[in-house]
């Protein structure tokens, strides 16, 4: 019997005993729906996060107060972060002094909310004091007019930049912002720039903000003072100059924020110098756990839907004792029963497995579809269910196979 | 495969198709040992009709089981077509069965899940025939047995002797050697019974080899010679 006839036949003993079939498979199902989902969202993450990782600036150092890494915080470690010193407008003016340092901006921002402009609204505004050289460490470009300049903070000068976003809804169709009023919180601001669409980063819109010089912003809004608490005060984005790596930039700035912030020798740095790669080395850690965990979670369902069907294989092969001696009269070897019983558990674990990469790519269709995760599961996750759902056939297919084929014929054709 | 012969006129002349030679069957179940059969010596020549006959427990089913190699003697030797099948493996014993035996069953034994024409085809699907082959070769059996429209009927849907006359075009279906027919018309009404018999009579007219086991003396009348067995000896 060839091996497409074996199949056709498995499925065709399935059919006959559907409901029992499909509760049987069901365990599969799951488990590769699992496993599809699962790959397609974590595929998703990781394309999502190297998109965003691109709109930063890849070679910025961002100095915070805190060290970044993602999800690996106790919470003792924030209590300490609180009691820091707040950066100040003045260490970026330090840090830009650095030889190795083409820029180092300070950046401080606010929620506005809904910006009105007439009668137009723009929803979710961000105001962002920001200094020369911002659009250079946050990777903007101008699409018309210029950015906020040195001269701009030194002369607290009521200008501002705003992202598209602003742009499109604050203005009508047609309308140039350029040298128009934009009146923000109160404040009068002339627009001197606005800047070429960016997407969201991180599910934050980037596009919704208006900068505005860091002076000008302190005289309005007043940094919060002293010790404040983990995410207040400014953070200041340092692009080291050409030909220095991030890593000698990073550390002439740790030198020079030590000494300003008088740590002594044996004292840990209480200040943060993220970069894209270190941000990057913590998400990997917490991809990498995911990824455990789905190895895991579809381990175990498949080990689960296994079971499933060995019992339910098992329970078969008693039922059909005497079919099984009938076969072995009219000439089945113990080969061709053998073939039969695991082709039947192969076709009910691949049958699973199918609907499971169907079940799997709907669900992956669907979160794409309603949340910006580009789930996508890739060709090989479908190679993979197949392969798992039929491998667990086979190996758990194999005892109750083996207990048909060595029946013994003429007490097996007895059997009532 | 063997190819299918249809001529009638060319039964072999007699030639020595089994061969039992002191053949005996011992079921050891650890305290008794029971002798079912005693050195037993047959021959049947092809294109025989033989009736075994005997009460119960003397001994038929065993020695239909041995003939239709779905079990070993216990020592003898037993020579199907002058090969010794009793000294044959699991795997050459199942194909034995596949080409050379037919049985026909008290109980029917057609598979209840499956068609008539899917029934008759298990042999065949056993055997390694092309699908063309089997689709072939189900028609014709079934048409000969006179069920050619009853192929796609599942066994609970036909009656008793329509049942039997599928279990006949299933035995017949690798054209084999020898049909072994085990109380063939014992579940059926006695006219049925009657053209079933007509039908295997029909069979030895083509030139096949029948053993019928049975104890009922209408049934082995039909049989050109019967075999009695007492107690696991032949008499």
């Amino acid at each position: 019997m060839n091996f497409l006839t074996l199949f056709a036949r498995a499925v065709a003993s399935m059919r006959y005993n559907k409901t029992r079939s499909f509760l049987t498979t069901l365990g599969i199902i799951i488990g590769v729906t699992t496993i599809i989902a699962i790959v397609a969202l974590l595929k998703g993450l990781d394309r999502t996060i190297d998109q965003e990782f691109s709109s930063l600036g890849t070679k910025t150092i961002y100095v915070q107060k805190m060290e970044l890494q993602l999800g690996l915080h106790r919470h003792r470690d924030f209590d300490e972060i609180s009691k820091r010193a707040d950066l100040t407008v003045e260490d970026a003016a330090a840090i830009s002094k650095l030889p190795t340092v083409r820029a180092a901006v300070p950046n401080i921002h606010r929620d506005l909310g809904t910006l009105k402009r007439g009668i137009y609204e723009a929803d979710e505004c961000t105001l962002t004091g920001i200094g020369e050289g911002g659009d250079l460490t946050g990777n903007w470009v101008v699409s018309g007019g210029r950015f906020i300049t040195r001269y701009d903070q030194r002369h607290r000068n009521t200008v501002c930049v705003i992202g598209s976003y602003v742009a499109d809804n604050l203005f009508a169709p047609g309308e140039e912002p350029l040298n128009q009023k934009l009146d923000v919180d109160g404040h009068r601001y002339v627009v001197v720039g606005v800047l070429e669409e960016k997407g969201a980063s991180f599910g934050h819109p980037q596009d919704n903000q208006i900068f505005i010089p860091v002076e000008t912003y302190v005289k309005y809004y007043s940094l919060p003072e002293g010790r404040a608490s983990v995410f207040r005060g400014i953070r200041i984005e340092v692009l080291p100059d050409e030909g220095v790596t991030v890593e000698t930039a990073k550390a002439n700035v740790e030198e020079l924020l030590r000494r300003r912030r008088g740590l002594r020798y044996y004292e840990d740095n209480d200040f943060g110098l993220n970069t894209q790669e270190s941000m990057l080395s913590s998400l990997n850690t917490i991809r990498s756990v995911l990824w455990l965990v789905m190895v895991g979670v579809a381990g175990i369902s498949l080990l689960v839907g296994g079971i499933g069907i060995m019992n339910i294989m098992l329970v078969s092969v008693a039922e059909r004792t005497r079919e099984i001696g009938i076969r072995k009269a009219v000439g089945a070897s113990e080969f061709d029963v053998l073939a039969q019983f695991l082709s039947e558990a192969v076709a009910l674990s691949s049958v699973g497995g199918v609907v499971g990469i169907v079940l799997g790519l709907a669900a992956a269709a669907f979160v794409s579809a309603v949340t910006p995760l580009q789930a996508a599961a890739p060709w090989w996750t479908v190679v993979l269910g197949v392969g798992f759902s039929a491998t667990v056939g086979i190996i758990f297919g194999i005892y109750p196979a083996r207990k048909a084929s060595g029946l013994n014929p003429i007490e097996a054709i007895r059997y009532e | 495969m063997a190819e299918r012969q249809e001529a009638p006129a060319a039964r072999a002349a007699l030639e020595r198709l089994i061969e039992l030679a002191g053949v005996s069957k011992v079921y050891d179940s650890g305290h008794v040992a029971v002798r079912a059969l005693a050195d037993i010596d047959l021959q049947i020549e092809s294109g025989e009709y033989v009736a075994i006959m005997g009460p119960s427990g003397s001994g038929k089913s065993t020695l239909m089981h041995i003939l239709g190699c779905l079990d070993y003697p216990t020592s003898g030797s037993y020579f199907l077509r002058g090969k010794e099948v009793s000294q044959y493996g699991g795997k050459r014993l199942a194909a034995v069965r596949c080409r050379e035996v037919g049985f026909v069953f008290q109980q029917f034994n057609l598979l209840p899940r499956l068609t008539a024409a899917r029934n008759v085809e298990l042999p065949l699907l056993y055997a390694g025939a092309s699908a063309e082959r089997r689709r072939e070769v189900v028609a014709d059996t079934l048409a000969k047995v006179g069920l050619s429209d009853r192929g796609h009927h599942r066994p609970n849907e036909l009656s008793g002797g329509e049942v039997q006359r599928v279990a006949i075009a299933r035995a017949l279906a690798n054209d084999p050697a020898i049909i072994l027919a085990d109380e063939p018309t014992g579940n059926l009404d006695s006219k049925s019974g009657d053209e079933l018999m007509q039908l295997l009579d029909g069979l030895y007219e083509m030139g096949r080899t029948l053993v019928l086991v049975t104890h009922d003396d209408n049934v082995a009348r039909h049989a050109k010679r019967v075999i009695t067995l007492r107690d696991g000896r032949l008499v």
